[in-house]
């Protein structure tokens, strides 16, 4: 096991009378691609938020690069080098699809506030070096001709892409990926797939992958959690994971049985 | 540039206005330019970051009530009042700023309309500070001397008009920078999509406060103006009336575009004078006006104008 930079200890969360995640444990190592999965309402997307700060857990601790941050708001989690994507694709919707970007990278920014609001030149380069770097971003998703679009003139799949684009700006050192192959062709999966590998291999981020499609989890996972009714049944490597009789007997059938093999 | 150039002629024809208008009329066009102030503040917080608020009525009062017992009771100028103005009404728009990080929605307009209502009934029943029902007068703003020399002579109507051109000038550049700045920008992310915005790294709570001050601060401004321009204050000048007004205008003109406000707040603050024995019903016109524009052209005039024309 590599050194930790995510590690979820014993986390509950509860919504009136449903636990929705239960003493739930995972652990994410540097340069890691860890799987989250479990059947749906298995309290994944719960734990993501819980991991990114949108929701703070009743019991539990979060620990990021050693340092205790359950208490921390979301925006300071990005400050600390975590970014995410939304299982229901988000976007700033009246935006460009580069303001997007550079928005993601407003908090790296040294220039005061000040300074923009005067336009004063500390303030005019560093806006322009964002850019610089949002349109090689959209180059390296091959989205570069769009740069001035409004974001919402994009195709779903696009849309996507720039979601990641965007998480890869604030140059995290944890991206948390919420289904991002949700509703992408299978060719787009394959991209999609590529594309999250060589963002751990040539940009050394960390991964927590939340994913229904199995195929995606088992290319790309060091590690698989498994959910269920927000306890973990399973975890470890991808292939003894999805074999696991617990594993299955959570998914209910032989459905998920052919899906794994297939 | 062209923007730019078109600005400039029409600061200049705004200028010498006066020189071709009877008194009437340039009270008229200076009472556009203190709502042209309240409505592109209000776009600020309402257009820009999505924060509604019903309470612009409440910080115009605050500022022009600021320099009014100032005035009073330090005997001081309206070159302080304007700063303090702005810096009190400020304050008020953080106290109000502080329940929007919790509401949303009709929530938090309510709470901003409680808020209009009560600044209202202080500044209306604590007569000993406020002079209540009645109001306070204000001397005139008095002479600009440099070093002794008195370059200029507060009194008349243009002076004060001259002077009000001047302050929405320096308004309306102060919000183009806001809105052009790296805050501005954030203000839309907020208003698009708020989770999101914490998600990437914004303070979405710095994003908010700093909407609602400057929007404070930009009414306070008008209402300083205001006080000295009608030598006094009434509180009936500042009610939800006119936080309605101001919302009609910033609707009808377009949220979020600039300009739609400045032309929303032109034309229906003269609407009234067109409209002869029928001024009196000024405000179900605005009503209808409002509606009308929610229902068919929620983008507004110049956001409707603008998709037109992109396209």
């Amino acid at each position: 096991m590599t050194v930790p930079i995510l590690e979820a200890k014993a986390i509950t969360k509860r919504f009136g009378g449903v636990t929705a995640v239960n003493a739930a444990s995972l652990t994410v190592g540097k340069g890691q691609i860890v799987g989250l999965i479990g059947p749906n309402g298995s309290g994944k997307s719960t734990m993501v938020n819980l991991v990114t700060g949108e929701m703070t857990p009743d019991e539990g601790q979060f620990l990021f690069n050693g340092h205790d941050i359950t208490a921390q708001p979301s925006y300071r989690r990005a400050r600390l080098g975590m970014a995410r994507s939304f299982q229901l694709l988000r976007l700033f919707s009246s935006l460009s699809v580069e303001d997007n970007l550079v928005l993601a990278n407003h908090m790296r920014m040294q220039s005061s506030l000040t300074a923009s609001i005067l336009d004063r030149a500390a303030a005019r380069e560093e806006e322009a070096a964002a850019r610089k770097r949002a349109r090689e971003l959209l180059a390296w998703f091959d989205l570069q001709e769009f740069a001035s679009r409004p974001v919402t003139a994009l195709s779903i799949g696009q849309q996507r892409m720039v979601e990641l684009a965007r998480g890869m700006m604030s140059e995290p050192t944890l991206f948390v990926l919420d289904e991002p192959a949700a509703g992408l062709s299978p060719p787009n999966v394959d991209r999609l797939i590529q594309l999250i590998r060589r963002m751990r291999d040539e940009f050394g981020m960390s991964i927590l992958l939340v994913e229904h499609v199995m195929r995606v989890v088992r290319d790309l996972c060091d590690h698989v959690v498994v959910l269920d009714s927000g306890e973990k049944i399973a975890e470890g490597e991808p292939e003894a994971v999805v074999k696991d009789p617990v594993v299955v007997e959570a998914y209910i059938g032989t459905g998920w049985k052919r899906r794994a093999q297939g | 540039m062209k923007t730019l150039l078109a600005a400039i002629a029409a600061v200049a024809l705004l200028a010498v206005a006066p020189f071709g208008l009877g008194g009437y009329e340039t009270n008229v066009l200076m009472m556009v330019l203190f709502f042209v102030i309240l409505a592109v503040g209000l776009d600020l917080v309402s257009g820009y970051c999505g924060q509604f608020s019903f309470a612009t009525g409440a910080f115009y009062g605050v500022g022009a009530y600021t320099a009014a017992i100032m005035s009073r009771d330090l005997g001081t100028s309206i070159w302080l009042h304007l700063p303090a103005g702005a810096v009190v009404a400020g304050l008020f728009g953080l106290l109000l700023g502080i329940p929007a990080l919790r509401l949303k929605g009709h929530f938090l307009a309510i709470v901003t309309i409680a808020f209009q209502t009560i600044v209202y009934l202080v500044i209306s029943q604590w007569t000993s500070f406020t002079g209540g029902q009645v109001g306070l007068t204000m001397p005139n703003a008095g002479p600009v001397r440099i070093f002794g020399v008195t370059l200029f002579e507060f009194g008349s109507l243009r002076s004060y008009y001259w002077l009000t051109l001047a302050m929405t000038v320096i308004c309306l550049i102060v919000a183009w920078r806001l809105i052009h700045s790296r805050l501005g920008r954030e203000w839309v992310a907020i208003r698009d999509d708020e989770t999101l915005a914490g998600a990437v790294g914004l303070d979405t709570t710095r994003g908010k406060l700093t909407a609602f001050v400057a929007y404070a601060a930009l009414a306070g401004v008008a209402g300083v103006l205001t006080a000295h321009s009608l030598r006094g204050v009434t509180p009936d000048d500042f009610t939800i009336w006119i936080s309605a007004t101001v919302v009609a205008m910033m609707v009808v003109g377009g949220r979020g575009t600039f300009v739609g406000p400045i032309i929303g707040a032109a034309f229906l603050a003269t609407l009234p004078e067109f409209l002869g024995k029928f001024a009196e019903y000024k405000m179900l016109i605005y009503g209808v006006l409002l509606v009308l524009a929610i229902t068919l052209v929620p983008e507004g005039v110049v956001g409707r104008w603008r998709a037109r024309t992109s396209r």
